[in-house]
């Protein structure tokens, strides 16, 4: 039998882990639950505004022809070129680039002021040109583009009667080594051609899509280079049974993202084709092009809204990965509508419209709408001579912004709702337009008049300008 | 015609003392004729009991003089020595003479004509049979040693007579001789007096003879010769005063010509003494050394006055003195005799670990298979890579330098102090001198074997058992700090985790031994050069084991120094930047990290993954907390651990579980800490080491609970294992199957086309571009083959501003990244760039980090300074068309960090080299002086345990809060500190247990050589 000492003694014990046990759980608890107080280091980094550098623009030239030996290529007509700069003093050297292989005509501009002479963007040009030849008719305008690493193109066709051409300009000091890859409605075109394309510095290069892509009726077009940066554009002709029925110079779309906007989509005759009708034969209808560029299929919701206002229609399309769809856009009323697209994956879009003169059977001209990229806080805009220029603004956002725009005849307050997207008239004589507080707009530019269609996105700056965040440890 | 005596009596302090000598003089068979008594700074009361003495002269003198001052002062109120009869007795209140002595003295005056000096037999006052002293005498290099000291008296010295010298007390002088000698040398007052006399003497031709049947007590007071007792003061006291005449005699006799020699080699000769004084374990005296050294270089006047006077008096030659010397056989013969004791006293230490007895030699054999298992990959590797592993600098020279104050060759670099882990990397580096960076992986491969035996050594200071030192080996090898640190490559924890085991096993015997004191503190110095964060928790051990060490306070105040003196610049450097806080950082390459949460932590992990926990559990579809798991399987070795209270060894259970709560407050706070920065990301703190500490307390725990079990432990110990290590499974096979980030490496970490041009261009300079996730772009300059890991710096990872450098490399990089007007040159101009390497955004990486790829990639394409290289393993790589090789602006600057990097280096070299000349274990046997029991301490029965333990066990276990230890031998315990807590702890050993050291250290006949260090404690561990 065990003695009282020996069961203090136990009990002692028991007590004294019981104690020893309380201790840690209160411990344990302690660490979990207590906020202790925290030092973290904060990382060092400096923003390093580049320094100022010539800010450089591309202007594709006049429209081309395909010689007979689709090597040579030769010039139809001029352009019209418009200039502006922010200050509107500031130098700007007009420097032509080398032509491309078997031509003799200058073609491509490239603008460029002195270092320093304007900050980033606030350089623009642009261009525009009625063709009104045998082959060739039509109104086309683009923006002088910025040369860049990676462009994505979308529009054109290689179709019977369609002609499209890739134009690629290097402005630069080193030579640019571009890769052509080309998508289709029936996926990736394989087209080794296409790649490791060199682009002299200081040259232009042309290069026939339907050469890489023949027979292609919805081709996108990506343009990646290494070495050098490329301005990239596509420009397409059409001509129906021998009679021209328009022509475009496409510029680059916003790259790919799950939300594009279109901005400015002008449809001037009312009418087209449904969503659902399964056989949309032609190209003279409002469509979509879209592709989801990735390795999964994308489902995405299109609305369509007008930019007077109301509700505008709203449907879903599935995207294979990797293949190109041409969608209707459903029967429109004649006006200016917002096309905005969302997916659950990434994918690029442009629209299509066309004119057609009541009487004519075919289309007398064609319009692509690249999506637009929102702009910064000041954007200029140079807007070429053309028959009712317009400037579109979106607002995707969720609050109003109230831009103000300063043309070369007055300052003009705008306020964009969210939302929704507003145009200006600009005067038919063209100019230069600034666009300030309207970071997080999406701009766009369109020509509309008789027989005559056209459309520019306004692109922000690439952001090889603009400062970057250095962590120097 | 009777010669005259007169008794000198130098006196300060009086007393009982006193009494007894002025009665002893009373006493005498053959009284002096004259009693002067000479009163050194003396109380009243002392003045009456001297005045009581009916002295024929008092002199009193105010202040404390040397005996040799005092009786030269009451010898000069003599009147002049009428004949050579003329005598006086020097004695002092510590020599009580026996009353036949002044008889026997002056009987041999008498016989003896020749005779100058006639010494008694010293006896040891406390204990009469021994002799304190009989006789002096020098070698041949004029050092002093006693004739015979400290012997039993048996009457087998009786015979002598003629000898070189004697000590002080008890003499008898002829007056006459000691005017034309001036008495006592002044510049020699403690010791050597009488001997220096005695040689001055034989010099003038007269003999000095000790009297061996006049016997004098003597009790080393203090007043003649240096005060006896084995405290360290006085032991130090002692050597230094000895030293001090030894040199100060030499000065005075040797040659005239050899004076220039002897004085220039004084401070060489300090020198090398003190290595020898380190190697023997007596680091005390070299304060002392260096004193007796300076103060002889400056002593001109007292060298002077001395050579004047024995010119004056010297009739003979000294090769007259030369057959009184002591030979050099019999000196052979002392050395002899004493390597010998040293060598019972070693021989008799039991260190209770008994390796290959207790099975230590299948524990390493096992931590072996384990590494080959575990570590399969890296068994052929030429070099390891992976998580905060870098390569090392290829020369030993560069692995040094960066280990130094100086140039920081990381990035832009700049002047600033090493982080003491550089210096670890240097030792292992230059040990793998014809491959540095392969000593990576000889700490991979040797990780497991060395914690382990580290943990088995550990655990031997608390159980004798074998079953439970393997388990603490095993759960040690096994611990999931340990595994995790190896399969993230994190060298400082892994370092820290091998190394904790060594530095408890070393620091719970340091103090005791010097040797062990000086390992303990330079395993301190890696642990915490290793991983800082565990500096606070060590340093409050160190603290309370301060606190409670008694004695052994001095050797373990060594334990910080070491580390203090390796970090001392990055202390100041951070302290003068006012970021302390910043001292915890992990050296090494900062490694971005989740921060663990509480619940990780606790289960020895630092990351919600546990382990790989989660990846097994999701594999297998169980949906469970991974921490449940790992909890199930932690909570024997938690029971374990808390089960050690109950078993009464309170001392041991609480000194293990404050190991734990330290450990996990430690890891804690570790996780609330970020001071480092890479790129766009603060880097915390390694929670690793705080959680190896807090599973070293569980293991001991664990290991103390089970040694109070009678039955089963080993069977528990095993399942324990068993059980614990399943936590750490899918580690160990992420790591055998070469899933873990640790991997075999190439040894580079820039591409080939730059490490091939840093073969001939040694300062090749890359600027490295690596997206960031925020996206800002990391730049980063690497010089050669690519940053290492002795490049690394703290003080560069924890800045709160950016310097100079790098706003310049940030203006630079940013500008590179864009398309601008930049003169891109500039970057061959400010830092001599070579190349631009831009890293890849990963595969899931943010939208921001691409697009800051694609950026960066197409401004640095489109520059037309920059000529592509093309794609490589580590990015896309650029040459700057207008690069230079050796580009000046990359060089290291000439003189970088001088004069400082030459002063900080000799002072850290300098502690270095001290302490590990001081842990040289050579000193085995010289520290252990054998002391005598001073007061006997009563047996105590022990209480508990019916069985006897060994006292290596006890003593550890006291040893783990006061680590002079403990228990010992019933005639050793005995201490003048601490014991009564020895004795309530210690299950006190059984009179069978006495360790072995307490017999050879009383057989040895109680003698202390006086070139012994007697502080310190007993057993030897």
């Amino acid at each position: 039998m065990p003695d009282s000492r020996t069961l203090i003694r136990a009990g002692g014990r028991g007590l004294v882990i019981l104690v020893a046990a309380a201790v840690g759980v209160t411990v344990l608890g302690a660490a979990a639950i207590v906020p202790w107080p925290e030092h973290r280091a904060e990382p060092l980094s400096r923003s390093i505004q580049p320094a100022e550098s010539r800010t450089v623009r591309v202007c594709p030239g006049p429209m081309l022809e395909l010689g007979d030996d689709a090597e040579s290529v030769s010039a139809l007509g001029s352009v019209r070129l418009v200039t502006a700069t922010e200050p509107a003093d500031a130098d700007v050297e007009q420097l032509t680039l080398a032509p491309p292989r078997g031509s003799e005509d200058d073609i491509a501009v490239s603008l460029a002021t002195q270092p320093g002479g304007v900050d980033a963007g606030m350089l623009a040009g642009g261009q525009a040109q009625q063709l009104a030849t045998e082959t060739a008719a039509g109104f086309v305008a683009a923006a002088c583009a910025e040369p860049v690493a990676e462009a994505w193109l979308a529009g054109g066709t290689t179709e019977l009667g369609r002609s499209t051409l890739l134009l690629l300009a290097n402005p630069g000091d080193v030579p640019a080594t571009v890769d052509v890859r080309v998508h289709s409605e029936t996926g990736p075109v394989d087209a080794p051609s296409g790649l490791g394309l060199v682009v002299q510095p200081g040259a232009q290069r042309v290069v026939s899509l339907a050469g890489l892509a023949p027979a292609a009726a919805s081709p996108v077009v990506q343009v990646t280079s290494s070495g050098g940066t490329v301005a990239a554009s596509l420009e397409q002709t059409s001509i129906d049974v021998l009679t021209p029925s328009g022509a475009e110079l496409i510029g680059t779309t916003a790259p790919p993202a799950k939300r594009q906007t279109i901005t400015g989509v002008v449809v001037q005759q009312s009418g087209g084709i449904a969503v659902d009708e399964d056989h949309a034969e032609g190209d003279a209808h409002p469509s979509l092009r879209l592709l989801a560029t990735g390795t999964e299929p994308v489902e995405a919701a299109v609305s369509v809204v007008p930019e007077t206002g109301g509700e505008g229609s709203v449907f879903d399309v599935v995207l294979q990965a990797g293949q190109v769809s041409d969608i209707p856009l459903g029967e429109l009323a004649a006006g200016d509508y917002t096309v905005r697209i969302d997916g659950d994956g990434e994918f690029v879009a442009a629209a299509r419209t066309a004119t057609r003169v009541s009487g004519d059977e075919l289309p007398s001209d064609f319009a692509w709408f690249p999506a637009s990229l929102p702009l910064l806080d000041e954007t200029l805009v140079a807007v070429p001579q053309g028959p009712g220029a317009k400037l579109h603004l979106a607002n995707p956002s969720d609050a109003d912004v109230e831009a103000s725009l300063v043309a070369e005849d007055g300052e003009e307050a705008i306020t964009v709702p969210a939302g929704a997207a507003v145009s200006t008239a600009m005067p038919a004589s063209g100019g230069r337009v600034l666009i300030t507080g309207g970071a997080g707009l999406q701009a766009s530019v369109s020509f509309s008049g008789e027989r005559q269609l056209a459309a520019f996105a306004v692109q922000p700056p690439g952001p090889l300008d603009s400062p970057i965040l250095i962590y120097p440890r | 015609m009777s010669p005259r005596v007169t008794a000198i009596l130098v006196v300060h302090h009086g007393g009982e003392r006193l009494t007894r000598v002025l009665d002893a003089i009373r006493a005498q068979s053959r009284r002096p004729e004259r009693l002067l008594i000479v009163l050194a700074q003396v109380n009243a009361e002392t003045r009456d009991l001297a005045a009581e003495a009916a002295p024929d002269g008092l002199i009193q003198i105010e202040e404390r003089v040397a005996f040799g001052e005092a009786v030269r002062r009451a010898e000069q109120t003599l009147p002049p020595p009428v004949d050579d009869e003329d005598a006086v007795w020097l004695l002092s209140e510590d020599t009580e003479p026996q009353p036949g002595a002044l008889l026997a003295l002056e009987t041999t005056l008498e016989t003896a004509r020749s005779v100058a000096i006639a010494g008694p037999k010293l006896l040891d006052a406390e204990a009469p049979d021994r002799i304190a002293s009989l006789g002096r005498s020098m070698t041949r290099f004029g050092a002093a040693v006693p004739l015979v000291s400290g012997e039993l008296d048996q009457g087998q010295h009786d015979g002598l007579s003629d000898v070189l010298g004697v000590d002080p007390g008890g003499i008898l002088v002829r007056r006459a001789v000691w005017r034309s000698l001036d008495g006592f040398d002044p510049a020699l007052p403690v010791v050597d007096d009488g001997l220096d006399l005695a040689v001055r003497a034989r010099l003038a031709g007269h003999r000095v003879s000790v009297v061996p049947s006049a016997h004098v007590r003597f009790a080393g007071g203090g007043l003649i010769g240096p005060a006896a007792g084995h405290r360290a003061g006085a032991v130090r006291k002692r050597a230094a005063a000895t030293r001090r005449a030894a040199l100060h005699r030499r000065m005075s006799y040797a040659p005239a010509a050899a004076l220039p020699v002897h004085w220039l080699s004084l401070l060489p000769l300090a020198l090398l003494r003190s290595v020898v004084l380190l190697v023997t374990k007596a680091p005390g005296r070299i304060v002392g050394e260096f004193g007796s050294a300076f103060r002889t270089l400056f002593a001109f006047g007292a060298i002077a006055h001395s050579r004047r006077i024995l010119r004056g008096a010297r009739t003979v030659g000294w090769s007259a003195i030369a057959p009184l010397r002591l030979q050099p056989d019999e000196m052979r013969r002392r050395r002899r005799i004493e390597a010998e004791e040293r060598r019972a006293r070693a021989r008799g230490r039991v260190d209770g670990v008994d390796f290959l007895a207790t099975g230590g030699g299948w524990v390493l054999l096992a931590s072996v298979v384990a590494v080959v298992v575990v570590l399969f990959p890296l068994l052929t590797a030429g070099g390891v890579a992976g998580g905060g592993l870098l390569p090392l600098s290829p020369a030993v020279d560069e692995l040094w330098r960066n280990a130094a104050y100086g140039w920081r060759d990381v990035s832009t670099g700049f002047v600033g102090a090493a982080d003491p882990f550089q210096a670890i990397l240097a030792v292992l580096g230059s040990l793998a001198f014809w491959s540095p960076s392969w000593a990576m992986v000889a700490v991979w491969l040797l990780a497991l074997p060395v914690a382990a035996l580290g943990a088995w050594f550990a655990a031997a200071r608390l159980t004798e058992r074998g079953a439970l030192r393997a388990l603490a080996a095993a759960l040690w090898m096994f611990a999931p700090p340990l595994l995790t640190a190896l399969a993230d490559g994190r060298p400082g924890p892994v370092l820290a985790h091998v190394l904790l085991g060594w530095l408890l096993y070393a620091a719970l015997g340091s103090a005791t031994s010097w040797a062990t004191a000086a390992t303990a503190s330079l395993l301190f110095a890696a642990v915490v050069a290793s991983a800082p964060s565990l500096a606070p928790a060590l340093l409050l051990a160190w603290i309370v084991a301060m606190c409670f060490s008694g004695r052994g306070a001095a050797r373990l105040a060594l334990l910080p120094i070491p580390a203090l003196a390796l970090a001392a610049p990055l202390i100041w450097a951070q302290l003068a930047a006012g970021n302390a806080i910043a001292l915890f950082a992990d050296p090494g390459l900062p490694v971005p990290a989740a921060v663990p949460g509480p619940g990780a932590i606790a289960l020895g992990f630092d990351g919600a993954e546990l382990g790989g926990w989660q990846g097994v559990l999701d594999a297998i579809g169980a949906p469970i907390d991974p921490r449940w798991v790992v909890a199930a399987l932690l909570i024997p070795l938690l029971l374990a651990a808390f089960a050690s209270i109950a078993t009464g060894r309170y001392r041991a259970a609480a000194f293990t579980l404050a190991a734990v709560a330290l450990g996990f407050g430690t890891a804690i706070a570790a996780a609330q800490l970020s001071v480092a920065v890479v790129g766009d990301t603060a880097v915390p703190v390694s929670t690793i080491p705080g959680q190896s500490l807090m599973w070293l307390g569980l293991v001991l725990a664990a290991v103390v609970a089970l040694d109070g079990l009678r039955r089963a432990a080993a069977w528990l110990a095993a399942l324990l294992v068993v059980v614990t290590a399943g936590a750490v499974v899918p580690l160990g096979v992420s790591m055998s199957t070469g899933r873990a980030d640790v991997a075999p490496a190439a040894q580079r970490s820039l591409p080939a086309f730059v490490t091939a041009e840093a073969d001939h261009d040694p300062r090749v300079t890359t600027l490295r571009l690596v997206p960031e996730a925020s996206g800002g772009l990391r730049a980063t300059l690497e010089h050669g083959s690519g940053a290492t890991l002795d490049d690394q710096s703290t003080f560069a990872q924890t800045r709160t501003k950016l310097d100079a450098g790098e706003l310049a490399l940030a203006e630079i990089a940013g500008n590179l990244a864009s398309r601008g007007g930049f003169d891109a040159d500039r970057a061959i101009d400010e830092f001599g760039v070579s190349y631009v390497l831009l890293g890849a955004a990963g595969e899931d990486a943010e939208r921001s980090e691409i697009q800051t790829a694609d950026r960066a990639r197409a401004a640095l394409e489109a520059n037309a300074a920059l000529v592509p290289v093309g794609e490589t393993d580590f990015g896309t790589l650029w040459r700057f068309a207008a690069a230079e090789p050796d580009a000046p602006a990359a060089q290291i600057p000439a003189r970088a960090g001088a004069p400082l990097t030459g002063w900080i280096a000799t002072v850290q070299l300098l502690v270095f080299g001290a302490v590990l000349l001081l842990s040289i274990p050579a000193g085995v046997g010289r520290e252990e002086p054998g002391r005598r029991p001073r007061r006997p301490r009563p047996e105590r029965p022990s209480r508990r345990r019916p069985k006897p333990r060994p006292s290596a066990v006890d003593s550890a276990e006291d040893a783990a809060g006061s680590a002079d230890g403990a228990g010992a031998g019933p005639g050793e315990t005995a201490q003048d500190d601490g014991a009564p807590s020895v004795a309530e702890t210690s299950h006190s050993a059984e009179p069978g247990d006495a360790p072995a050291s307490a017999e050879p250290g009383d057989a040895r006949d109680g003698g202390t050589p006086p070139a012994e260090e007697p502080e310190g404690g007993r057993d030897a561990r």
